[in-house]
């Protein structure tokens, strides 16, 4: 997902208008779910990036509560909401609560995790740049612990929307590739 | 400000502070509870934004959790609230 379109499996299934952003991405797949309103831009684009996924990898579904584990990380954390947290109470000078739950950006994975009833790993990292290296040393460990499948993401949101989330399996599956550095930077086009 | 017209504004309030995009005035039975299952479904974090509201819009300070429960059951008792404490 780009500040303007988002990409499944090489394909544009949506273009952006500046005034609809994510919310008119969410009014687009059909989705009811009043509580997306409310969450900040983190958690509406890790939300939406994942209920994509779930429709281009539906096996997804008949994973175990606890068989999907969530692997994210970004190189912003929550700053953009900490931002709007500090103008509430700062120039404000009203503490805006619903702000607050949303300033750590393991919050996202909660709210996936709500939303799907999954109950499996979740783990978010900070890195300067997209690095691989966590999503593959972290994944084997938790597809060794049992975990069905991994869902990776990178998600920054603040200056522009950079978002990608994938999922990696413990058992093959038809159409998949072998998990390297190279295809991970591959997704990222990443040269 | 008359009670029909502080209902109204309250509700608007309600609906802008805790992002209820998809409810409208309308949707708010006055009597209904504004918790839990039925009426428009708020939570705990929601809860806090109403304290937030009435401080807010009505320099009103909710300080007491007890009290909390009876002030914010529905549209009705917010108002009553308000009407009571209004400086």
């Amino acid at each position: 997902m780009t500040g303007d379109k988002v990409i499944v499996n090489d394909q544009t299934v949506w273009e952006a208008s500046p005034e609809t952003g994510l919310t008119g991405l969410y009014k687009e797949l059909g989705l009811e779910y009043p509580k997306f309103y409310k969450m900040d831009q983190l958690s509406q684009a890790a939300f939406l990036a994942v209920e994509l996924l779930l429709q281009a990898a539906p096996a997804l579904k008949e994973s175990a509560d606890d068989g999907v584990a969530l692997l994210f990380a970004n190189a912003e954390s929550s700053s953009a909401t900490d931002a709007r947290f500090r103008k509430s109470y700062e120039e404000d000078r009203l503490p805006s609560p619903s702000l607050f739950v949303y300033t750590l950006p393991n919050i996202a994975l909660g709210e996936i995790a709500i939303r799907n009833k999954w109950y499996g790993e979740h783990m978010f990292g900070f890195f300067p740049n997209f690095t691989p290296d966590f999503y593959m040393a972290t994944s084997e460990i938790m597809l060794q612990q049992g975990s069905e499948a991994v869902i990776g993401g990178w998600l920054n949101v603040r200056d522009q929307r950079d978002v990608l989330v994938f999922v990696l399996w413990a058992a093959p599956q038809e159409g998949a590739v072998r998990l390297t550095e190279a295809t991970l930077n591959n997704l990222m086009h990443i040269d | 400000m008359a009670r029909v017209e502080l209902k109204e504004e309250l509700k608007d309030h309600i609906i802008e502070q805790l992002n209820l995009e998809d409810v409208k005035a309308s949707d708010f039975v006055d009597e209904a509870p504004l918790f839990g299952e039925g009426g428009v479904g708020l939570d705990s974090i929601d809860a806090l934004e109403l304290i937030v509201l009435l401080e807010k819009y009505y320099q009103i300070n909710v300080t007491n959790p007890e009290e909390g429960k009876l002030v914010f059951y529905s549209i009705n008792s917010m108002a009553d609230y308000i009407e009571q404490h209004r400086k």
